[in-house]
């Protein structure tokens, strides 16, 4: 049997890092060499989307919930003392855990504001179940750990600029893509809550069902389910969602 | 630490895992079993909580408990019963990736049915759905599922690949056969 040759190797090689490229988990120097290999190689390029297309859909799977019951007899096993622990207050990741929480158990909807018409669950509506889901993934990891407002807006056609807004603290930027379309997220620090920022496209935000009715009436879209707010309206020529464990009324002081 | 404060961080930490842990749980077992081990994980996690140095890094320390709760009950071994046929999903996935024609992938897992996903995860190899579940929809890090499933970061990089490339081959398979039946009726 001919053994394959050196460029051969080579491609096998780099086709196995193709899950930790798609994955942010290789390093500077076999990132770029990913990169430059994509460049040419078709086959590749396929896996990578393939790659990219089956990490998305399941990042977007609803996931069962403990029963009621089932957390009663957790929680008797050493009742939660009913004092707030300072832990919690100083700890952004036991934050990002319980808003994580909130997210997790989608699908049995709560409403509380939308301004649309037909008050669809967020669940129906593909790029703001998208943000969610990037929300939920980006929470888990504890975000990246740069704010890099540059690079992040690089490749984009859209303009990427920073919540304007005194007492909000920008501290981690990554690059994703919501509803198929590429998109920024920016987390932030604001009055003891993350806040996480999308900046899409606007004509494709304006193309969600039942968010395009609420923009052209009252200029942006609000919604709440068990307790997570969703805001989502055009700023700067950009479409921009925002997402976080508050009211959406508290949200929109951040943006409107 | 009090005994006050000890219980209100170990709530804290591990709490909001709760239903994530059930997800992962009903891999192995459905229903009530899963609970019952998500409960015997809790009970575990609270006698061994002085051992856990970084709570934020509480989520994968419990996937760790739960594993080893799961095996001792031999549930991981029943699941092999179903899975595919693996030389079918490579040929599918190869298919996907070495065809000039556009990808039906994105199509098929745009219209895919509530549970189709989960249910192909339960057909491939254990070692290969548990790494993209950890990953993709619980969101750990590599360096997070090589310490919950005590193997090598290179090892979990390859299971996710090959995880997916698997997948992405059931779900082409099972929509090929949709397909047939549709024209043959």
């Amino acid at each position: 049997m001919a053994s394959p040759s050196e460029p051969g190797r080579e491609h096998a090689r780099l086709e196995e890092l193709i899950a930790g490229f798609t994955d942010g988990e290789l390093s500077w120097h076999q990132d770029r060499a990913i990169q430059e290999h994509l460049r040419n190689c078709e086959r590749c390029g396929r896996e990578l989307a393939l790659q990219q297309g089956v990490s998305r859909a399941l990042a977007l799977e609803a996931m069962p919930q403990a029963s009621a019951t089932m957390r009663q007899r957790i929680e008797q096993l050493r009742p939660i003392s009913r004092r707030r622990p300072a832990y919690w207050s100083g700890r952004w990741a036991a934050g990002a855990a319980a808003a994580l929480a909130l997210i997790a158990v989608a699908g049995e909807v709560v409403l509380g504001g939308h301004r649309g018409q037909a008050g669809r669950p967020i669940a129906e509506i593909p790029m703001l179940r998208d943000a969610r889901a990037d929300c939920r993934r980006a929470m888990a990891r504890n975000f990246p750990r740069k704010a890099d407002l540059k690079a992040v807006a690089e490749g984009l056609d859209f303009q990427v600029r920073a919540l304007d807004t005194a007492d909000a603290e920008l501290f981690s930027t990554w690059k994703t893509t919501i509803a198929g379309s590429p998109a920024a997220g920016l987390a932030y620090r604001w009055r003891g809550i993350v806040v996480v920022q999308y900046l899409v496209p606007h004509e494709v935000l304006e193309q969600q069902p039942e968010v395009g009715e609420a923009l052209r009436g009252a200029g942006f879209y609000a919604a709440s389910e068990l307790g997570q707010g969703v805001l989502a309206t055009v700023a700067n020529g950009c479409g921009t969602v925002l997402v976080a464990d508050a009211p959406p009324e508290q949200l929109r002081r951040l943006i409107l | 630490m009090k005994a006050e404060a000890k219980r209100a961080l170990f709530h804290t930490s591990t709490l909001p895992h709760l239903d994530r842990l059930v997800t992962l749980a009903s891999r192995w077992g459905h229903g009530q079993e899963a609970e019952d081990d998500v409960q015997e994980t809790y009970v575990r996690a609270w006698a061994a909580f002085d051992q856990l140095r970084d709570v934020e890094a509480a989520f994968p320390w419990l996937c760790q408990i739960l594993r080893t709760v799961a095996a001792e009950r031999y549930r991981t071994r029943a699941r092999r019963q179903e899975l595919a046929f693996i030389t079918e999903l490579e040929k599918a996935h190869e298919e996907l990736v070495a065809s000039d024609e556009p990808s039906p992938l994105d199509e098929l897992l745009a219209r895919r049915d509530a549970s189709m996903l989960r249910e192909a995860l339960r057909s491939i190899p254990e070692e290969f759905a548990e790494a993209i579940e950890l990953h993709d929809m619980h969101g750990l890090k590599y360096r997070e599922i090589a310490q919950v499933t005590s193997v090598p970061i290179g090892t979990v990089m390859s299971r996710i690949s090959r995880g997916r490339q698997l997948l992405a081959g059931l779900i082409a398979l099972r929509g090929q056969e949709k397909e047939s039946r549709r024209v043959g009726t």
